[in-house]
């Protein structure tokens, strides 16, 4: 087989990852505390035999992924109004415990459950400082303060009802991504020093713009390469039928 | 490839997301109307490099993996209970609740349905009772030949009655709150159903902590803000043609694909 067909597939294979990281951004525009992705590449050599008459190592150069790099830059935050939204500015995660362990999450959008237990969408219960936080019908308004404290006022008494807990991690990069807007990891949880901000949600950090002229780059891209596998099949095609054609 | 179907949930989602927005919309001025807002969460990843993934044995790691997402889907469609605005309607059998309270109202096969709109009138038989003619629970009954009804924020029904000096009391309206109100099941016609989601009923008087009190010639309008739709409506539309160019892109692609070994 002819390496520069090889090559450009390698190219064409990382251009329909490229596609598809884009599409999936694109896709959570509108998902809380989405944070957007690109994918990497780098060069991958192999040492190849020289061609006639030439000497020294020569090598071909394929392009393989690298990672996908996650851009945690801190997403608009949107009004909502609900007074259970809670929106996290600066670095840090909710802490939720599922079925499957601890898991992590920016989305602020909390419900409570029947028994009145702050839960995320899924009803996962939200950690506290003091583990699951329990509001009760008759709190009344609910206030929460700038470092998370869960309080309302009855009979013009101040009473606290918990503490959110945001937590950090060493390399945000390293947390996996578990689909439903939460994060897992084996690293431990250390306290944020992030704030918090009642009745807001953390929007997508995902930038349209970039992801349109990024799509249309990689179609590009894919489309020259294509280009150049046809003209490498023209070649063989040529010298097949000229090579092979019978002297006269 | 993948980003075909991908942006395919997308443009799902915001179609999910322009409809709760045409809803919110269409209910701008219908009474106690809560709006609702869709929620949108990312959906399962393909792990092919885990990150933090051991690239040596000495101890290096793979900083960031390769996931790749499957795309997005509706989580939610919450409501959002705040207090709407309090009109002024003058007519006495127009309640607003000011506060976290909702009204029972008995349905006509004799279960309990919810609401916060309070535009009641008299039944025939002097009855409180809604606009579709369900009973507002626990039953007040106006007698015939009452001049002038009062009801007080404690919810009290004073009615004063010819011969008398002093009003009377004739009954005591009742509010229902819930551990979790946006858990509520709605079934049209501004009522709700309690739902295991919502957490048990507890009745009380207006007045109680938590359940907020009532308000005479008064009606809560919806809580949809026009501004904050239309904006929404906006984005929502925008991410729509966004994922649409998604799938034209992809298309090309494949095209291009389809065509490489068309000379053969």
């Amino acid at each position: 087989m002819d390496n520069s067909l090889l090559v450009s597939l390698s190219q064409q294979l990382a251009a329909f990852r490229s596609m598809d990281v884009i599409a999936n951004n694109l896709a959570n525009v509108s998902t809380p505390g989405y944070k957007r992705e690109t994918a990497r590449f780098e060069e991958y050599l192999e040492q190849v035999r020289p061609a006639e008459g030439q000497k020294g190592t020569q090598s071909l150069s394929f392009v393989k992924d690298a990672g996908n790099l996650r851009d945690l830059s801190q997403g608009e935050l949107t009004h909502t109004g609900a007074p259970l939204d809670v929106a996290i500015n600066g670095n840090g995660y909710f802490a939720v415990q599922t079925p499957a362990g601890m898991r992590y999450t920016r989305d602020g959008h909390f419900s409570l459950d029947p028994n009145g237990q702050l839960v995320t969408s899924e009803g996962y219960p939200v950690q506290g400082d003091g583990g699951a936080i329990t509001i009760t019908p008759d709190a009344g308004d609910i206030n929460i303060g700038t470092d998370g404290t869960i309080s309302s006022i009855i009979n013009g008494n101040i009473n606290q009802l918990g503490k959110l807990q945001a937590v950090d991690f060493a390399n945000d990069s390293a947390l996996t991504k578990q689909g439903a807007n939460l994060y897992s990891t084996t690293q431990a949880a250390t306290p944020a020093t992030a704030s918090e901000q009642q009745g807001m949600l953390e929007s997508s950090n995902v930038q349209p713009v970039i992801e349109i002229t990024h799509m249309i780059d990689v179609t590009r891209a894919y489309q020259m390469t294509a280009t150049l596998s046809s003209s490498q099949e023209d070649l063989m095609r040529q010298a097949i039928s000229q090579l092979g054609a019978m002297p006269n | 490839m993948r980003a075909l179907s991908i942006a395919a949930t997308g443009m799902q989602a915001q179609q999910t997301n322009v409809e709760t927005i045409a809803n919110n919309l269409a209910n701008m001025n219908t009474t106690g109307f809560k709006e609702q807002r869709a929620e949108f969460e990312d959906l399962l990843y393909q792990n092919v490099v885990t990150p933090g993934a051991q690239t040596s044995d000495t101890g290096t790691f793979a900083p960031n993996g390769i996931q790749i997402g499957a795309g997005v889907k509706t989580s939610a469609i919450y409501r959002i209970n705040t207090q709407g605005d309090l009109q002024s309607t003058g007519n006495p059998y127009d309640v607003a609740v000011q506060g976290a309270g909702f009204f029972e109202i008995q349905q006509p096969d004799g279960t309990d349905a919810y609401t916060r709109s309070g535009n009641f009138s008299l039944s025939p038989q002097g009855q409180l009772v809604t606009q579709d003619g369900l009973l507002v629970l626990p039953g007040i009954s106006v007698p015939t030949n009452a001049t002038a009804v009062t009801i007080n924020s404690q919810g009290q029904v004073l009615a004063t009655i010819p011969g008398n000096v002093t009003p009377q009391t004739v009954g005591q309206l009742e509010l229902t709150v819930f551990p979790n109100p946006a858990g509520l099941n709605s079934i049209g016609s501004n009522l709700f159903l309690q739902t295991p989601a919502s957490g048990t009923a507890q009745t009380g008087v207006p007045g109680s902590p938590g359940y907020g009190t009532i308000q005479q010639g008064y009606l809560e309008t919806s809580n949809v803000n026009s501004v904050d739709e239309i904006t929404a409506l906006i984005t929502a539309q925008r991410a729509y043609e966004m994922n649409s160019k998604v799938v034209t892109a992809a298309d090309q692609m494949l095209q291009e694909t389809a065509q490489l070994s068309g000379g053969a």
